[in-house]
């Protein structure tokens, strides 16, 4: 045994998929200790919020020290962030349609191309062809430039209790600066939010830990019916043999999958919890286990050292357990990380299809897959709703994969390198 | 017999094959089957005799084979068709045809034409096929209008009088849906020469209609349909209503500028019909300017949103989440009725129920409390992604937010009741002052010593409901009231939910369901809806007041108001009414919804209807399509012609 | 030959019993499931009417024309004996069409996309898987690696991926559909090219999911063919390189038949998935529609056909695999 889990230790491949594994294993558990958010929680008002770091404006404007600090760029990054080259070339171009000389307009000066603007631009004009979306476009530069060149410090002004008149409270010049550390509230969301306004990394975590869950449940189900038939069914044999292998064979070309989607859609949505849908996973695949393990245990049964326990008069539950298992051990094992992995899939698929666990009260990967494209995430170049998703699907299972291959490699030693 | 079964299989998975290899296995299927069917016999002796009644034949089947639409004659949609189209009969409720059946609040007339068309922006009916305004008779219980006499059917044949009686006569005849909705209210619908039409209300034991509004209503919400095609459909269904109702009607004849050009399981087209009547002087004096209308089945909202932001959808009737990232994120040259959230004109109000007499539900401080709890902002902002107006910009009433309905009524006389939401403190301090209180420490109120709780719940995938309901939830475990949700399906929501002559059973405390749109008899019809309790009782109930909310006084308001003339009059008993919803809480709006999303890519054509485009009397953002909106299909031009 | 009849009548025999469970099974379940989908029918006939006899009417005759007031028993038989005459009843989501109009009209899609995706899916891969084993060296330990990445993706996520990246921003191929939006099919080259053109993204998303499982397969059995006795012996024996090859990988392919019969299943569901995602007009697509629908006798016809085709497929692969294998002639006639 101990030799046995040398090598298998010793293969390369099962090591890297044994460390991707374990690595994300280790994530879904120290993870929501160190993040104590329920991962549910609707905290954005608001769908996708970008990945970055939140920082609370009110309490930046508040914090305890302003650091004043003199940047040369800090003006022109300013008007930057508001006045794109290509605002700049189509406000150009409004104003040549609405009659200013072309040779007039220098849009990469600023102060003159704003002023030009400000003399020119009336938000009801709307060129003959301008489309409406064109005419809004403009509408909105024009909002979006108002007071960009501005120097002025910002007023926080508050109410004044009694009266209700406003009384400033405290300016804000452009080169204050506060330091993050001393921000009262920051939250950083790394994978950003999704549609229900939710924090994609935290509930992304939570997801896989379910969906590693349903891979378990749904591969120690696969295994453990998958098992007993075939050790049944091959050592046995006669008439328990062509019964079991009579319902076997029906499984094995009905495809699972529609078996899948007949099951959790006669089920009903209010029934289908994250363990119902790795019960059923596991009740439709463990057809592959039980057909290997009876044709190795056909091989195993007329070997000399069972035919010897048989001779001694040992029971039959002790020959399957002591004579059999252990020599099909490596095998059950294996097909066990592919059960696992293959059922994280088939939640997978069957959310896609609306007919994964019912919505809301677990995170699944499917789940969280199915509403980012209810969403439109993908379209809409939210990459961090659905991605993420993605990798940690094919991860998890690559993981298993290259696990099992190793396996595959050190218990057959035809394959090895 | 197993044998001839896979037989046939395998014939079909060949004929499959050879079909999908030789153009997409498009063509209709009956072809391939035993077709005992009734629909498909019927179908094939209509088909030669169609040809000759089609008014532009040749012009039909020209491009077929010229195989591809010209980009700059087509006007794409979305939204609006999401499954294959099954039929184009008027009379039937169920042949999914987006593009040309839609007989509503503001019915589609694409392909086939109400006498009037109701324009929501201001809540007037303009005449189409009738001419000039309808009048009604001294006593109310009359109405009658004339007939264009330049309306022409398809075939060529004058539409008359006589035509809009036969339908109506049909309608009952065969109890259509339409027919079971008005018969209680009209009586009959005679031909008093060619061109006159006069509507006879039913009269209740006063000898007054019994509901003049509906009447009014019925004028713009129902196609005109053929009589002579009628008499040929009811011949060939041998006066069997379910078969009258299935036929698909692939010869039907109609008034509109649009007539079926293609269907299948991918996409439907409507192709303009040139000798369209309404090109008379008397109606628009011109052809619309698209030649076809054609609309994309598409598997979803994303797949969907994709075709539009790509330019091959000019208009969008579905809920693009996000839609202003379309425009401000990618610029591209999509725009939206209003240039700023919510983006579109609400008309419809989804509401959340009270199953008022469950444990608690009953008082009225607890359905207040948790009414005034809940994150209204929140539901707008992730649910809608801001495609409704908030509660700030729109009070709650029982109004939609159109300015014809706002005006309905008195805002300064119930403003003090108007809540905006997310009053967590004020929740709670209702509740303590009711003496709803946390007795055994729990966390949880009790009323009556039993703990509050209960479930939310709307039909499962209804994605913008479910987030709504969600948030609902949250707000009553922040006031100390449990909530959880849950998601049935629909099929077993929707028959829990309309079964109004038993309580609702336990997990339905609080759901969510619709209420009417826009339309010639709102807001009456809306508040009926939502308040009449005319609706307990119904074994099958698809009206409204789920939550068998009973209120003397509201009853007698909603029965006065049809009668009712005097504006003054109506604003103050609309003002009453929008007093007792607010007060007593029997429901409460969740969020406002247009009643067509109305997103437009000027990639091709532009002069869609938008905000402040000068049109007058304004064209309404339903899609170029529902009532007085299809002006805007004459308005359309090419961005480069 | 008397033992390849005896196999095929055996396999035959297999085919048809297992038809008839999968039948049960499929008429069985989605009519398990709550709710009751005729008053969904009604919903949509009902809206606006407010009369309440008139909406039970409407009920009554639903119930009568589906047949769905009859014990499930009586149901059953009458749907044996309508799916025998290729009547699958009405759809209940797209009434008053035909379940059988509905399934025709999308299966020639999913025939011409998912067997040939599955077939060049399964060739690539075992040509791959091959060459790995032959090669060994720099091509295996890319591949294999990569082979098994491929292969741990979702179905739909490959899709996805493939979406993003070469419709949506690439901008290479269309996002939906089965071909052009300004197209009406007929057989002129413009619209063959579309429908090519639409075909690429779900064919390839299928294919290369295939490749993946495929090729791992395929290079496991050839390594341990190669390693084989009789491999070593031919070589003893100074048979040609190009000669023993051939052997080799014709007995590797052998049991990769028979799995591509087992994994046919796995795939086809996979394949139906990216259907979905590319809203390609396919059985996937009416599936899901069948789904959302609640629309059971859609579900039920639609799996059926599934669940048929693979079972032919395995039955061809079967006889095909009886044919090529000596040892099962040679065993069978024993």
């Amino acid at each position: 045994m101990q030799h046995t889990l040398r090598q298998v230790f010793r293969s390369g491949k099962f090591i890297v998929g044994f460390s991707i594994l374990m690595t994300i294993l280790l994530i879904v558990i120290i993870y929501p200790w160190v993040v104590r958010h329920p991962p549910l929680q609707i905290i954005g008002q608001g769908t996708f919020f970008p990945p970055g770091i939140y920082v609370n404006v009110y309490d930046a404007i508040h914090a305890p020290t302003l650091y004043t600090l003199n940047l040369e760029d800090a003006a022109a990054n300013r008007i930057g962030n508001k006045l794109r080259q290509e605002d700049r070339v189509a406000m150009k171009e409004w104003l040549v349609a609405f009659g200013v000389p072309e040779d007039e307009i220098d849009i990469d000066d600023t102060e003159k191309l704003l002023a030009l603007w400000e003399a020119n631009y009336n938000p009801d004009l709307r060129l003959p062809g301008m489309t409406f979306a064109r005419h809004r476009y403009f509408q909105r530069v024009n909002a979006s430039i108002d007071g960009l060149l501005s120097t002025e410090p910002a007023i926080i002004a508050a109410p004044n209790s009694e009266t209700g008149a406003l009384e400033q409270k405290a300016l804000i010049r452009q080169t204050d600066y506060a330091n993050v550390d001393e921000v009262a509230n920051v939250r950083i969301l790394a994978l950003g939010t999704d549609n229900f306004g939710r924090d994609v990394l935290t509930q992304l975590v939570a997801a896989t830990a379910v969906s590693l869950v349903i891979g378990l449940v749904a591969g120690l189900i696969a295994t453990t019916i998958g098992l007993t038939l075939g050790l049944l069914a091959g050592y046995i044999g006669g008439l328990v043999d062509d019964v079991l292998m009579f319902f076997t064979n029906l499984f094995t070309v009905i495809p699972t999958f529609v078996l899948l989607i007949l099951i959790s859609f006669s089920i009903g949505q209010d029934k289908r919890g994250a363990i119902t849908i790795a019960m059923v996973i596991g009740f439709t695949s463990w057809v592959w286990t039980a057909r290997a393990v009876r044709s190795q245990v056909l091989s195993l049964r007329n070997r000399d050292h069972v035919n010897l326990s048989k001779l001694s008069g040992h029971s039959v539950p002790r020959i399957i357990l002591v004579d059999i298992l252990p020599y099909i051990a490596s095998y059950v094992v294996m097909a066990f990380i592919l059960q696992v992995s293959s059922g994280i899939l088939a939640e997978a698929g069957l959310s896609i299809l609306g007919l994964g666990p019912r919505t809301t009260e677990t995170p699944t990967l499917g789940l969280m897959m199915n509403w980012a494209m209810i969403y439109q995430a993908h379209i809409l170049g939210k990459w961090w709703a659905y991605l993420p998703v993605l990798v940690t699907i094919a991860l998890v299972s690559f993981s298993m994969n290259l696990m099992n291959t190793g396996l595959d490699q050190v218990f057959n030693p035809a394959l090895r390198d | 017999m197993k044998h001839r079964f896979n037989l046939l299989m395998i014939l079909l998975m060949i004929a499959g094959m050879v079909l999908a290899a030789c153009g997409g296995g498009a063509t209709p299927a009956p072809a391939q089957q035993p077709a005992q069917e009734q629909p498909a016999p019927q179908q094939q002796p209509a088909q030669p005799t169609e040809a000759p009644t089609e008014a532009a034949p040749t012009e039909a089947a020209a491009p077929v084979s010229a195989d591809a639409l010209p980009r700059k004659e087509t006007l794409y949609y979305n939204g609006f068709q999401w499954g294959p189209v099954v039929g184009w009969n008027p009379y039937s409720n169920s042949n999914n045809n987006g593009m040309a059946i839609a007989q509503q609040d503001s019915a589609r007339v694409t392909m086939f034409e109400t006498p009037y068309l109701y324009n929501m922006l201001d809540g007037k009916q303009y005449p189409l096929l009738a001419d000039g305004d309808w009048s009604w008779n001294e006593d109310r219980t009359e109405i009658t209008f004339k007939i264009k006499p330049a309306a022409r059917w398809s075939d060529g044949t004058p539409v008359t009088a006589e035509d809009v009686a036969y339908t109506w006569a049909t309608h009952v005849k065969y109890e259509t849906a339409i027919g079971a909705a008005n018969r209680d209210y009209i009586e009959t619908i005679e031909a008093v020469d060619p061109q006159t039409v006069v509507i006879k209300a039913k009269l209740d034991e006063n000898g007054r209609a019994v509901n003049p509004l509906i009447v009014q209503a019925y004028l713009s919400t129902n196609y005109v349909v053929q009589k002579a095609w009628t008499q040929k459909l009811e011949e060939r269904s041998g006066g069997d209503p379910t078969k009258l109702l299935a036929d698909p009607a692939e010869d039907v004849v109609y008034s509109g500028p649009y007539g079926k050009f293609f269907a299948d399981d991918t996409k439907v087209v409507l192709v303009r019909n040139d000798n369209y009547w309404g090109q008379d002087p008397s109606m628009w004096g011109k052809l619309p300017a698209p030649k076809y209308l054609a609309h994309v089945i598409f598997k979803d909202n994303a797949a969907g949103t994709t075709a539009l932001a790509a330019g091959e959808v000019d208009v969008s009737q579905q809920f693009n989440s996000n839609v202003q990232d379309l425009w401000e994120k990618q610029n591209l040259p999509i725009s939206t009725y209003l240039p700023d959230p919510p983006y579109h004109i609400g008309a419809s109000l989804p509401t959340a129920f009270y199953n008022l007499k469950a444990h608690g539900l009953d008082q009225v401080c607890i359905r207040k409390a948790i009414a005034i709890a809940v994150d209204y902002p929140a539901i707008i902002a992730n649910a809608m992604t801001n495609q409704s107006a908030t509660f700030e910009q729109v009070p709650r009433s029982l109004m939609n937010p159109t300015p014809f309905e706002q005006a309905m009524y008195n805002r300064e006389a119930v403003k003090h009741l108007q809540w905006v939401g997310n009053d967590i403190e004020g929740a709670k301090k209702l509740l303590d002052e009711c003496g709803v209180v946390d007795t055994d420490g729990d966390g949880w109120r009790e009323y009556n010593g039993q703990k509050l709780s209960y479930v939310a719940t709307c039909p499962n995938g209804w994605s913008d409901w479910q987030a709504a309901i969600e948030i609902v939830a949250a707000a009553g475990k922040q006031i100390g009231i449990d909530i959880t949700t849950n998601f049935p399906e629909w099929s077993v929501y929707q028959t829990v939910v309309t079964k109004s002559d038993t309580p609702l059973p336990p997990g339905y405390e609080i759901f969510m369901m619709w209420s009417a749109g826009a339309g010639p008899t709102q807001p009456w019809g809306r508040i009926r809806n939502l308040l009449s309790s005319e609706w307990i009782g119904l074994p099958s109930n698809w009206s409204g007041n789920w939550g068998q909310y009973s209120n003397p006084e509201v009853d007698e308001l909603l029965k006065l108001i049809p009668h009712e003339t005097d504006e003054a009059k109506l604003k103050e008993m609309y003002t009453r009414l929008v007093e007792i919803y607010l007060t007593d809480v029997p429901s409460f709006t969740l969020m406002y919804r247009p009643q067509n999303f109305h997103t437009v890519n000027e990639s091709v054509w532009t002069n869609f209807p938008h905000q402040g485009d000068g049109t007058n009397p304004p064209v309404p953002p339903l899609n170029l399509t529902d009532g007085w909106s299809i002006a805007g299909l004459y308005n359309l031009t090419l961005v480069e012609p | 030959m008397k033992g390849y009849t005896k196999y095929f009548l055996n396999k035959l025999g297999w085919f048809a019993i297992t038809f008839v469970f999968a039948f049960i099974l499929n008429f069985t379940l989605p009519r398990l499931m709550p709710g009751d989908p005729v008053a969904a029918i009604v919903a949509r006939q009902a809206q606006g009417i407010s009369n309440p006899t008139g909406v039970q009417a409407i009920y009554q005759q639903y119930t009568e024309l589906f047949g769905t007031d009859k014990p499930i028993i009586e149901q059953f038989f009458i749907y044996v004996r309508n799916v025998f005459r290729g009547d699958f009843g009405f759809s209940f989501s797209q009434y008053p069409r035909t379940v059988a109009e509905v399934i025709s009209a999308s299966i020639g899609w999913t025939l011409i996309l998912q067997f040939p995706a599955i077939i060049v899916g399964w060739i690539l891969g075992n040509v791959l898987g091959a060459m790995a084993a032959y090669l060994r060296g720099g091509f295996d330990k890319v591949l294999m690696p990569s082979a098994l990445f491929l292969s741990s993706f979702p179905a739909f996520g490959m899709a996805v991926i493939l979406l993003v990246i070469f419709a949506v921003h690439l901008k290479w191929f269309p996002t939906s559909g089965g071909y052009g939006y300004t197209l009406i099919p007929s057989l002129t080259p413009t619209f063959l090219w579309s429908a090519f053109v639409h075909y690429q993204l779900p064919f390839w998303s299928i294919v290369l999911i295939a490749i993946g499982g495929q090729a791992i397969g395929m290079r496991s059995m050839s390594i341990y063919e190669l390693n084989a006795d009789y491999v070593k012996f031919a070589r003893f024996m100074g048979i040609k390189d190009d000669k023993i090859v051939a052997y080799v990988f014709r007995n590797a392919m052998l049991p990769q038949v028979t799995g591509l019969a087992l994994a046919l299943g796995t795939m086809v569901g996979g394949a139906l998935i990216a259907e979905i995602v590319f809203s390609y007009p396919g059985l996937g697509t009416t599936l899901l529609n069948g789904v959302m629908g609640q629309d059971y006798p859609l579900i039920s016809a639609a799996t059926l056909i599934i669940t048929f085709m693979v079972l032919t497929a395995n039955f061809i692969l079967e006889i095909l695999y009886g044919v090529i294998d000596p040892r099962i002639k040679a065993a069978q006639s024993d």
